[in-house]
């Protein structure tokens, strides 16, 4: 029996495991990252922060929640919390441009996330509709295309870039690519379960990169 | 013209000026920050606020400051968050 026979007989199990893998990372990157910006007061740590916080959260609704409330109620919950961590993790490279550097009161609630919160509230709405995920995809792939973009010109243009030559950058460029087979996982493979397993192993990365990084610089 | 310095190294020099100057005077501790008097008061009443410094009043009903623990944690974690912004491009 190969691998992916093997993970696809116990699915389920699979499934949680990786979703729970994911949680525990969302869980140490929160902590590690809320200390600092307890420390620091900084802005872009505190949307960081908050990126994979809504990770965190969209993981639990998909894997964890959708056990007890179903698909229906799941997915757009999903889709809203997705859409927002991505666009938590943009504004932290962002935010800079478009914010004073004391910030504001809520990093949860202003003008500006609520931004985020409408967009995200819209994309769920008209996939929950059409019952696709395209919109969502396609949104990631642009936000993750801009992220990727400003994170290479940001690593760029660092005077004091030393040990970790660009693996922010890296992981932006990894999320891109996961976007991409998301949604060419519908549209050519026809929601091919091992094409869904190298997807599952592509997020798996992503959020290993960022853990590696919190942990590496945060050094504790 | 200099470069303007960040918030979080505005709020080191504050930090360590008071570390290195123990119970420094107000005066003293503006001249130190080079902020301007309105900055100097922004930052100061900030870092009250979140408990990063003390006022403390002598005998003679003179002001001073003083570190808090979460002020001497700050700086010891400066390095750290420094790299943290750098790194991920913060």
């Amino acid at each position: 029996m190969d691998l992916y026979s093997f993970v696809l007989g116990n699915r389920e199990i699979f499934k949680l495991i990786y979703a729970l893998f994911i949680l525990i990372i969302c869980v140490i990157i929160v902590f590690r990252t809320n200390r600092l910006f307890q420390l620091s007061l900084h802005q872009g740590i505190r949307y960081f922060r908050n990126a994979f916080f809504f990770y965190g959260l969209a993981f639990f609704s998909r894997y964890i929640l959708d056990l007890f409330l179903g698909h229906h109620i799941v997915d757009p919950l999903f889709e809203f919390f997705i859409i927002v961590a991505g666009s938590f993790l943009l504004y932290s490279l962002l935010w800079k441009k478009i914010e004073s550097e004391k910030g504001t009161h809520s990093s949860l609630f202003n003008s500006r996330i609520l931004i985020f919160y409408f967009m995200a509230i819209i994309i769920a709405l008209i996939d929950t509709i059409w019952s696709t995920m395209y919109v969502m995809f396609f949104s990631q792939i642009v936000l993750f295309l801009f992220a990727s973009i400003i994170s290479f010109y940001k690593f760029k243009n660092n005077e004091k870039r030393k040990k970790f030559p660009g693996f922010h950058f890296l992981a932006m460029i990894l999320m891109f690519f996961a976007w991409i087979l998301n949604l060419l996982a519908p549209l050519l493979f026809s929601w091919n379960p091992i094409a869904l397993i190298n997807i599952y192993f592509f997020n798996a990365v992503f959020f290993l990169v960022f853990l590696f990084g919190a942990i590496k610089i945060s050094g504790r | 013209m200099g470069k303007k310095r960040e918030r979080l190294v505005v709020i080191r020099d504050i930090l360590k000026s008071i570390q290195d100057n123990r119970n420094i005077k107000p005066t003293r501790l503006l001249y130190a920050s080079n902020l301007s008097p309105q900055m100097f008061k922004e930052y100061i009443n900030e870092l009250i606020e979140k408990k990063f410094i003390a006022i403390d009043i002598d005998k003679k009903d003179k002001k001073t400051f003083s570190l808090t623990k979460k002020g001497y944690d700050f700086l010891e974690e400066y390095r750290v968050i420094e790299n943290f912004i750098d790194n991920f491009g913060l």
